[in-house]
């Protein structure tokens, strides 16, 4: 029981780790947080979905499309919207993507309706001794680990990732070493829906796609950051699976209306106990 | 022109209360929700207009409000108006039992917290189903009081309205204002800020407590997802924002507009409603974040309490 909790933890935490670590390239660096993120998310789903249903596209595949589609669009919502209110008051970066973000699940609602879609490609467990191991939740998460890992390979090693870590350091000293800080801005924010599209084209194969589909995923990604510590990449990893871990764990005990708040719970206590993160990072 | 005010307030006074006497019963229902939004927005304006901390789950008061004076009404066979009164209180103790803890975080930490806050209520909720009827919801016993509960709408509006007056004119308000400012520089002065923020929060639960009863009572029915709705929150904030946030008059300004803008446009576009919205947002956030009375204010150096 215990080893198959931690085998669905660690699948689905790793998931959660990759699209957080998008939300907390666009915090990290503009302590802007965007509710919009899960409706990136959700289109990413719908990218694959359409290629898939329309050209019989593999959806692994798909991902090749949905990452640089909503790394286009992101860098639009910067350039045109966020931009504006990076320097505002929390209030106004939070309704404004708040704003973006119902209108997004609008237009898909109209575009694509709100009939449940799913892409029907892998199904099936394997079976490992006494663990079942789904076969789609194995591939999104192998897919997870390797994007996640080239994410920290850019951030690490080139120079376009040490001045994206620069400036979440600090805008003003990034700024004065000559970093174009902008131009950070607008590929943090293109970089951190590319990984939502991409988290979107992974549970495409898991779960039902609608509109609203996006939406728990913000906060949920929210947490993750929150629990590595804001600011802080690897602490996103360490903070999605240990969310994935625990929301398995509870859901042996709770029934599955209530797990939904296990997340919430979550958040609100480690703000309150650490709000530093697990791993140092700013508040 | 001061002394007019009182006055033209009054008239206002008179006129409302006789409005019901002309007017059909649609548009006593029309008003009457008018009168909630305008004390729903004036609420959010209390605590997150005055001391800047954005509560991002206000409709958690709202919905708490309305199990707790329904669940007076099904289960304590209390009278309505007994019953909504104690759906503010209701709201005011959740305020304290969440503000405790909560109001030590800050920026967006405190905004989500209360994000948060919201979905747990509507979860436990729906959990309890022995109480609360779970995602069924909680009928209550028929009764047509849309005329009383206009008046006792009219009554909270007005009466949050004077309050957000009686402290923007107080040493306490002035306590808030220097938080949203610098809280630390608030800190370093002797404002014990957590107690001021605390009240704040407590005084802007028990408006959302009241009225939630009352439209609980109003509808006759209640559910999970139709009290504790995210877009409620949102609204609310839009109107505070729209008419003017850490102002008097600013909420009530902007929730009269954007209500009768609603009924009048909104409801011709079904589909598109919610792009709408959107749209309005992020209008109303980039173009007037100050709000009409915020910008009024500062081009003709009108005084802070307007």
């Amino acid at each position: 029981m215990v080893g198959q909790v931690v085998i669905s933890g660690l699948l689905a935490g790793s998931i959660y780790a990759m699209v957080a670590l998008g939300l907390g390239l666009i915090f990290g660096v503009m302590r802007v947080l965007n509710v919009a993120h899960g409706p990136l998310l959700m289109l990413g789903a719908y990218t694959t979905f359409w290629l898939f249903q329309r050209f019989g596209l593999n959806p692994y595949l798909s991902i090749l499309v949905s990452m640089p589609l909503l790394f286009l669009l992101g860098l639009a919502l910067q350039r045109v919207l966020v931009r504006r209110v990076v320097d505002a008051p929390e209030l106004s970066s939070l309704l404004l993507t708040f704003g973006v973000s119902i209108a997004l699940v609008n237009l898909a609602q109209l575009a694509f309706t709100s009939d449940l879609r799913s892409v029907e490609y892998l199904t099936g467990s394997f079976l490992v001794g006494p663990f079942a191991i789904s076969k789609p939740r194995l591939a999104a998460c192998a897919f997870a680990i390797a994007i996640t890992a080239a994410s920290f390979v850019f951030l690490r090693s080139t120079r376009l990732g040490k001045a994206i870590r620069a400036v979440s350091q600090s805008r003003e000293v990034a700024q004065v070493c000559g970093i174009d800080v902008q131009r950070i801005h607008l590929l943090a924010f293109g970089l951190g829906s590319a990984l939502a599209a991409a988290g979107g084209s992974l549970v495409a194969v898991m779960v039902a796609i609608q509109p609203e589909m996006g939406q728990v995923y913000t906060f949920k990604s929210f947490l993750v950051i929150v629990l590595g510590g804001a600011g802080n990449y690897p602490g996103a990893l360490l903070g999605g699976l240990l969310l994935g871990l625990v929301e398995q764990l509870s859901s042996l005990f709770l029934t599955a209306q209530v797990n939904e708040a296990v997340a919430y719970v979550l958040l609100v206590l480690v703000l309150l106990v650490r709000p530093t993160g697990l791993l140092k990072g700013r508040v | 022109m001061k002394r007019w005010v009182p006055v033209g307030l009054l008239l206002l006074a008179v006129a409302l209360s006789l409005y019901p006497l002309e007017a059909t019963g649609y548009g006593v229902r029309v008003m009457l929700q008018l009168f909630m939004w305008i004390a729903l927005a004036q609420s959010w304006n209390l605590i997150s207009g005055l001391t800047g901390y954005v509560s991002f789950g206000h409709v958690v008061f709202f919905g708490t409000g309305a199990y707790a004076s329904s669940l007076l009404i099904v289960k304590a066979g209390l009278p309505w108006p007994l019953a909504c009164l104690g759906g503010g209180v209701a709201g005011a103790l959740l305020a304290l039992v969440i503000g405790w803890p909560c109001l030590r975080l800050r920026g967006p930490y405190f905004a989500i917290a209360m994000l948060g806050l919201n979905e747990v209520m509507r979860v436990i909720v729906s959990y309890y189903e022995g109480l609360t009827g779970g995602g069924n919801g909680l009928s209550l016993p028929t009764l047509d009081a849309s005329l009383a509960i206009y008046y006792a709408m009219g009554l909270v509006a007005a009466g949050v309205t004077a309050v957000t007056y009686a402290i923007l004119t107080s040493r306490f308000g002035l306590r808030l204002m220097t938080i949203r400012e610098d809280e630390v520089a608030a800190e370093a002065m002797g404002i014990d800020t957590l107690r001021y923020k605390l009240y704040a929060l407590m005084l802007s639960a028990i408006g959302p407590g009241i009225v939630g009863g009352l439209s609980a009572r109003d509808q006759g029915y209640i559910e999970p997802i139709s009290v504790f709705p995210l877009i409620m929150t949102i609204t609310m904030i839009v109107m505070a924002l729209f008419g003017g946030k850490g102002t008097i008059w600013g909420p009530v300004l902007g929730a009269t507009v954007l209500f009768f803008f609603q009924e009048a446009v909104w409801a011709r576009f079904v589909y598109l409603h919610q792009l709408l919205f959107g749209a309005i947002i992020v209008a109303v956030v980039l173009l007037m974040p100050r709000g009409i009375l915020g910008v009024l204010q500062q081009k003709y150096n009108l005084p802070r309490t307007i």
